[in-house]
């Protein structure tokens, strides 16, 4: 049972998380000038969702604060309060106290001071301006003293404390007065709402719903209790009533709609309309007061309202409904298990086309098996890859509150957020990625009068992109900053005991030394970083994840922050080659010709090293053998062998390989699953044969190699 | 079948599975056990310690291979047509281990096991205790007594590939 409730509670969370992430960029699309009514109405659906959520799960001050957030997101909406930019710089304020909420409400962090914010959107509520403020009936329903009504209710406060309730509800005061209202005025709404009666127990609380109806100004004209067993019989988890409400007729039909978001979903809804008084037909035409609330959208007859029972449900329920269809939430570990399964039939394919020949395959129709079987490939890898964007979409509220904190003013520019990568890689990517913000603003950005004296913006530049390049995706950090201080990142090195005070370094590998552990250069230890932790937490975090950390900074210019990322659990476009009589696969995405060296087009330079000359130009030539302390029992020479040429980050560079085998396409599996990476290896593939062959992770090969004999090689880079 | 072998059953708490590193015997409790599988050249890895021999494919995952005699710190093992490979699982990560010859599943209690003495073999852990088991050991000659077979017990957890690469990083 409280497995079940975690397990709700932990889907509402997530869908919090992504609540926020699309008010969040609503809200900073409207920042930027766009007050379409589509954004306005998409932070508005995100805010509202949370809210619902933090109601049926007893998260009370969520509930208020996001209430009052939506009342004024509502008002903007209705264009009753225009989207200015002091309007939206307070709701984006806003926002990132209900970012609070939410953590608080999961447990992490404690609750936000949230009274001068909720003052200040009342404040905005309030002097909204002229526009048909005064006629607003919203507040139509003042409560009536108690008193016991006709059917012998008397108005409780039931303390749900004492249930030691599973899902952490609030006590509320439940008032059941109201229950004698004088009948509905003509034109009214008329509501009937049957709870289903597992809504208890799937975590939906019709109470809630009836408040929420109760604050657009409805009250509740009778309650059906004849489901009522007797008490002996009676769940406690169970609902058995029936209310009926009235709402005034000036309150719109979609925001009644929207109260019932939240309720279990076999509830019986029916919203209907009273006749008006006088029931003429062209009556809509007519402008007064409720017109606005005419049921244009409900796409009803104007005629007067059919009181059958198979009334159409609510435009905005069903609307739900279908939104609904279109996505399901499926736990991750089942997409993988999918994913692994497919990969098999993958590798089951190929073996058959290994032992088939040509004739057979085509008998059996095993290219159109290989087809089929590469297309569900796709389709689930496609499950598992989502836009980078969810990553990056914590930053913008990072950046505000290091602004904040620092005094330091800071632009973002996001390149790329769309990027595809797959889940397991954004989820583990945030910590990084907050680091590396937290370490651009405290460590790169200047503060604003030292920018001026530098003679650029006060303003600093943050860019964060993502781009695909062949098996990795770069994400990339980079500010406009004053850029790394050398020379004070080596004292600091060498006062840490990192390096000893005569080691040689390239200004490469000073840069490396600030992700060392236990290094900061932080004069003091401020709030952001500082700590010493920061970089070295990003380095270790990528590595685990198969990936690495590059620095690159000019003095008074800035620095930039790459982290190359594997596609895990990506499929591979590879290129088979033998060296050492072993089977290797170079991503194809590397490779840019290979070549069969003629005598002497492979000339050593030093004793240690080679060079290809090609077109004119030398290009240095590694034997992979050699680099993996291979040793071939028979050493070919450059003429018996093939240098393929691959486009590195370090540029184009030869390697020599003894012979290609194939091209093909290869299932990537992790060497850390059951080891650990290893540096140059971005993983193992399983063969047509069964056996199994090393992917090679080009860059990471080479910048091994070219750091392989500096005196001190931080940890990771030689390792 | 001896009748001794008969009481050990009735009181074992659990069962291990033996196997010998030149003539000595070691166990491992069963239940890490995955399977046993015919010795088979594995992939080799570069920038490895010597005792990973490589990585192997164990249905569709890939499995690292260790020499169990050299990770010990002993010369490593001659292969031979009856060395297998041990696939166990430790706190959740697979690995294989190169071993002689594998002898039997034997139901020990807890209380026959008896500490390790301070032995230097590999690193402080490795051997968890030691168990008297009735002589079964096939082949003879080695160090056969009424007293039965003195098994190694191995501590897996102790042996994890990655810690010990962590420690060595």
């Amino acid at each position: 049972m409280n497995d079940e409730l975690d397990e709700i509670q932990a889907i509402f969370f997530e869908e919090c998380a992504e609540g926020l992430a699309t008010a969040e960029e609503g809200l900073s699309a409207m920042a930027a000038g766009d007050h379409s009514s589509e954004t306005i109405a998409g932070v508005f659906r995100a805010v509202h969702s949370i809210k619902g959520g933090s109601g049926a799960f007893g998260h009370a001050a969520l509930l208020a604060f996001s209430h009052r957030f939506e009342n004024v997101l509502d008002e903007v909406r209705g264009g009753k309060i225009p989207p200015t930019a002091e309007v939206t710089k307070t709701m984006l304020a806003a926002f990132d106290i209900l970012s609070d909420h939410v953590a608080a409400a999961q447990g992490q962090g404690a609750l936000p001071a949230d009274e001068e914010m909720l003052a200040e959107l009342d404040r905005i509520l309030e002097t909204k301006g002229t526009g048909g403020a005064a006629a607003e009936p919203a507040a139509a329903a003042p409560a009536a003293a108690p008193a016991a009504d006709e059917m012998g209710f008397v108005p409780v406060t039931v303390e749900l404390e004492e249930f030691a309730d599973p899902f952490g509800f609030e006590p509320v005061g439940v008032s059941l007065d109201d229950l004698d209202s004088p009948p509905p005025a003509s034109g009214d709404w008329q509501i009937r709402f049957r709870p289903s009666r597992a809504a208890m127990a799937n975590g939906a609380e019709p109470m809630f719903v009836i408040r929420e109806l109760e604050e657009l100004g409805g009250r509740v004209t009778g309650v059906d209790s004849a489901a009522l067993p007797d008490l002996r019989d009676l769940d406690p988890e169970e609902s058995y009533l029936v209310w009926t409400l009235s709402l005034p007729g000036s309150v719109e039909e979609s925001a009644i709609s929207d109260c019932f978001d939240f309720v279990a979903p076999d509830s019986e809804i029916e919203i209907l309309r009273e006749a008006p008084i006088e029931p003429e037909p062209s009556k809509t035409e007519v402008p007064e007061p409720t017109a606005e609330a005419a049921p244009a959208a409900s796409g009803a007859p104007p005629a007067p309202a059919p009181r059958v029972a198979a009334a159409p449900r609510a435009e905005g329920g069903e609307a739900k409904t279908h939104e609904a269809a279109q996505t399901i939430r499926v736990d991750l570990s089942k997409l993988d298990m999918l994913l692994n399964l497919v990969g098999e039939l993958v590798i089951r394919g190929s073996i058959l086309s290994d032992r088939l020949s040509p004739r057979d395959q085509e008998r059996v129709e095993l290219p159109e098996l290989a087809r089929l079987t590469r297309e569900i490939q796709d389709n689930v890898m496609s499950l598992r890859a989502q836009p980078i964007r969810q990553a990056f979409s914590r930053v913008p509220r990072m950046l505000r509150d290091l602004s904040a904190e620092t005094g330091k003013q800071v632009q973002l520019e996001t390149i790329g957020e769309m990027t595809e990568v797959d889940k397991g890689v954004i989820e583990k990517i945030g910590d990084p990625l907050t680091h590396m913000i937290r370490n651009a603003v405290d460590h790169g950005i200047e503060s604003p009068a030292d920018r001026i004296a530098a003679g650029k913006s006060p303003e600093g530049t943050i860019r964060l992109s993502a781009e695909q390049k062949g098996a990795r995706i770069f994400v990339r950090v980079a500010d406009d900053g004053r850029g790394i201080d050398r020379e004070r990142v080596r004292a600091k090195a060498v006062e840490k005991g990192i390096i000893s005070a005569d080691a040689v370094l390239s200004n490469e590998e000073i840069d490396q030394l600030i992700c060392a552990p236990g290094f900061s250069t932080a004069e003091t230890i401020s709030n952001i970083s500082g700590r010493g932790v920061g970089m070295d937490v990003v380095r270790s975090n990528v590595e685990a994840l198969g990936g690495r950390v590059e620095i690159q900074s000019v003095p008074g210019e800035g620095t930039t922050f790459t982290m190359a990322l594997p596609l895990t659990l990506a499929i591979l476009d590879g290129m088979i080659v033998r060296f050492a009589e072993q089977r290797f696969v170079l991503p194809l995405a590397n490779v840019v010709e290979a070549v069969r060296p003629e005598p002497g087009q492979v000339q050593p330079m030093t004793p240690t090293s080679e060079v290809i000359e090609l077109r004119g130009s030398y290009l240095p030539v590694k034997r992979l053998s050699d680099m993996f302390g291979l040793a071939a029992n028979d050493p070919r020479t450059p003429e018996e062998s093939l240098v393929i040429i691959v486009d590195s980050e370090a540029g184009n560079i030869g390697l020599m390989v003894d012979s290609i085998d194939d091209r093909r396409e290869v299932v990537i599996k992790s060497l850390d699953e059951n080891l650990h990476p290893i540096r140059g290896i971005g993983g193992a593939t399983i063969l047509g044969d069964g056996s199994i062959a090393l992917i090679l992770d080009i860059d990471a090969l080479l910048a091994g190699a070219s750091h392989s004999n500096a005196k001190y090689s931080p940890k990771g880079i030689a390792a | 079948m001896t009748t001794a072998n008969v009481e050990t059953i009735a009181a074992a708490d659990r069962k291990i599975v033996t196997f010998t590193l030149g003539k000595q015997v070691f166990g491992i409790d069963m239940k890490s056990l995955i399977e046993i599988r015919e010795w088979e050249e594995p992939t080799p890895l570069p920038s490895v310690p010597a005792y990973i021999r490589g990585v192997t494919n164990l249905r569709g995952t890939v499995v690292p291979v260790v020499g169990l005699s050299e990770r010990l710190g002993w010369e490593p093992s001659v292969l031979h047509s009856r060395s297998c490979i041990l696939v166990v699982n430790i706190d959740g990560k697979r690995a294989g281990f190169l071993v002689d010859h594998v002898a039997d599943i034997i139901p020990i209690s807890d209380s026959d096991i008896q500490p390790a003495p301070d032995v230097e073999i590999g690193e402080q852990g490795i051997i968890s205790g030691l168990v008297q088991v009735p002589n079964k050991i096939q082949g003879g000659e080695d160090a056969v007594n009424d007293s039965g077979t003195m098994v190694l017990l191995l501590d897996l957890e102790a042996l994890n590939v990655t810690r010990h690469l962590e420690m060595a990083a």
